[in-house]
């Protein structure tokens, strides 16, 4: 509590001369933005970009691929081509412009099972992770409700995930939220003992979208598969980064997206087991597309887009791989040469090698975010970005609340070089340092003071 | 049949082309990732397996010459951090 003071001055000594600063700088053209709202007006500026208040001098290197990926060049290309003739119905039956359509999306939906070892007929196309997550959850308690009343997840989920178990719990559904050990990873044993006769549904992400580990799918699909127990994956952030095969990890759904493997956004899949059969309750009804499972017609283009952003991301996954691990040692390697006092949050041997998630001891998270503006990066998940709360996911991997406070995800994608990993070291560095120099608790450290045993004064 | 002249040329084509992308990042990708492909496949010695590889650079060049007239007509309002020399 006390700590939170502190920070929350040094908060305001911050961001005090910095605002004031820009304030009169960009008066005239930030005024005009504001009132008349076009984005164009933003970039004006001769000296850089200010939006949000904020003075940018360019575009600031990206290094949030978790949240999302920018669009490949080779996946473009696909689109574009498919945009200018493929605007027949995909589900039209009729004449050649709807067999068309239907072709290129027969052929996405190959490239999409080939990824993940799938047949083609249990590929049903959406809107993105969010539905797939949301369709597979509520679909299959909801279909059988008469027997099934119970639904494992983990905490360390996306929210997506959790939301739909909180909606199912209202409904008078049971569901137990699984805590994880300190690295992340989920407890096979405590799954095991979780297992009730009227299970229904395992739920357990594949990658972790804020601290990036891999959970130990196959363990957790023979449990799944010796108690004849639907195992539902959200796969959003693994597949195209790490080796997806639905029959080793014996899923009976598993969520994917486009946007996270350099593809479209607003386009994602939903992979429905058919050999043994998992039925649900769709969440559209209408026209009966996709096998019923989502009525609605297809966005051909995008679609397109995923199925070659998929097929890229098989062919290139290797070579992907593998500059992007130098990339992350060599982030982690710089960062942790010239900065003491920094952790990284979950496993480090089952890990995702695009996500390193740090926390900066004696530092205020928000602050660090608000000095490293030319370095595109999240505290945590997109959605939950806005609010000032630490991540629920390193809460329940039990970090101490002021290590949670100061997380920072770095994601690295195909498009990172080398050049913006060590202008990230050094931008970082230099932000951290400076609020350390600040820091009255980093100056007790330095003292020799521990402050875990200080007893603060109430307020 | 790809001749070695013929290799060497589409390698020079690949990176003269992506030299162009007003984009930092696939500017800087499509440079390192055409060297690398090319240096992958150099110690390729059967025909066949040659002519497939050129096959593959050819498509690719294709693509590259085909999206950058796009990309160039919308170039970035703002040019990347790593751009700029800063300080």
């Amino acid at each position: 509590m006390a700590s939170k003071v502190i920070y929350s001055t040094i908060r305001r000594t911050l961001t005090k001369p910095h605002g004031a600063v820009s304030r009169r700088h960009h008066l005239s053209t930030a005024a005009a933005a504001t009132t008349t709202a076009t984005a164009v007006d933003n970039y004006n500026d001769k000296s850089g970009i200010v939006m949000k208040g904020v003075r940018i001098s360019g575009r600031p290197l990206y290094l949030d691929m978790q949240s999302t990926t920018p669009l490949d060049p080779r996946v473009f290309d696909a689109i574009n081509a498919s945009s200018i003739y493929d605007y027949g119905n995909p589900h039209s039956r009729t004449h050649l412009y709807g067999w068309e359509a239907e072709n290129a999306v027969e052929v996405a939906r190959n490239q999409v099972a080939k990824l993940i070892g799938a047949s083609p007929k249990e590929i049903v196309f959406l809107s993105g992770a969010t539905e797939a997550n949301n369709t597979a959850v509520k679909g299959v308690m909801h279909f059988y409700k008469e027997k099934k009343k119970h639904v494992i997840t983990t905490q360390t989920e996306h929210k997506c995930v959790l939301d739909s178990c909180r909606h199912l719990e209202q409904e008078g559904f049971e569901v137990t939220y699984l805590p994880v050990k300190t690295d992340g990873l989920v407890d096979v044993e405590m799954l095991r003992e979780a297992i009730r006769p009227d299970t229904g549904l395992v739920s357990v992400m594949a990658v972790n979208n804020e601290i990036g580990v891999v959970q130990p799918m196959e363990e957790i699909g023979r449990i799944c598969k010796e108690h004849k127990i639907p195992f539902h994956t959200d796969a959003a952030q693994a597949i195209g980064k790490i080796p997806v095969d639905v029959e080793k990890w014996n899923v009976s759904l598993m969520s994917m997206s486009g946007h996270k493997i350099y593809g479209p956004k607003g386009v994602g899949a939903l992979y429905v087991r058919r050999r043994p059969r998992i039925r649900l309750e769709p969440l559209m009804n209408g026209g009966g597309q996709e096998r019923g499972l989502r009525s609605g017609t297809l966005s051909t283009q995008q679609v397109v887009g995923f199925g070659v952003a998929c097929e890229l991301a098989m062919k290139e996954m290797e070579y992907d791989e593998q500059w992007i691990k130098r990339l992350q040692e060599r982030l982690l390697n710089g960062v942790r040469e010239k900065l003491d006092g920094v952790v990284v949050n979950g496993s480090m041997e089952n890990r995702y090698v695009g996500n390193l998630n740090l926390s900066f001891a004696y530092v205020e998270g928000e602050s660090l975010l608000m000095g490293l503006k030319e370095v595109a990066v999240s505290s945590g998940s997109a959605c939950t970005s806005a609010s000032l709360e630490p991540s629920y996911v390193l809460r329940a991997l039990g970090v101490d609340e002021d290590m949670a406070h100061t997380s920072i995800r770095f994601g690295i994608g195909r498009f990172t070089t080398e050049e913006e990993i060590d202008k990230a070291i050094e931008l970082t560095v230099k932000q951290v340092e400076k609020l350390r120099e600040m820091s009255p608790l980093y100056e007790m450290v330095k003292e020799g003071i521990d402050i875990k045993n200080i007893q603060w004064s109430q307020h | 049949m790809a001749s070695k002249c013929q290799v060497r040329s589409l390698c020079r084509s690949l990176l003269r082309a992506g030299r162009q992308f007003p984009d930092y990042n696939i500017r800087e990708y499509t440079k390192r990732r055409t060297l690398d492909g090319f240096r992958m496949n150099k110690s390729l010695t059967d025909q066949s397996k040659v002519n497939e590889a050129y096959a593959e650079g050819k498509a690719q060049l294709e693509v590259v010459e085909r999206v950058l007239k796009v990309y160039s007509a919308y170039p970035p309002k703002t040019k990347n951090i790593m751009e700029l020399k800063l300080q």
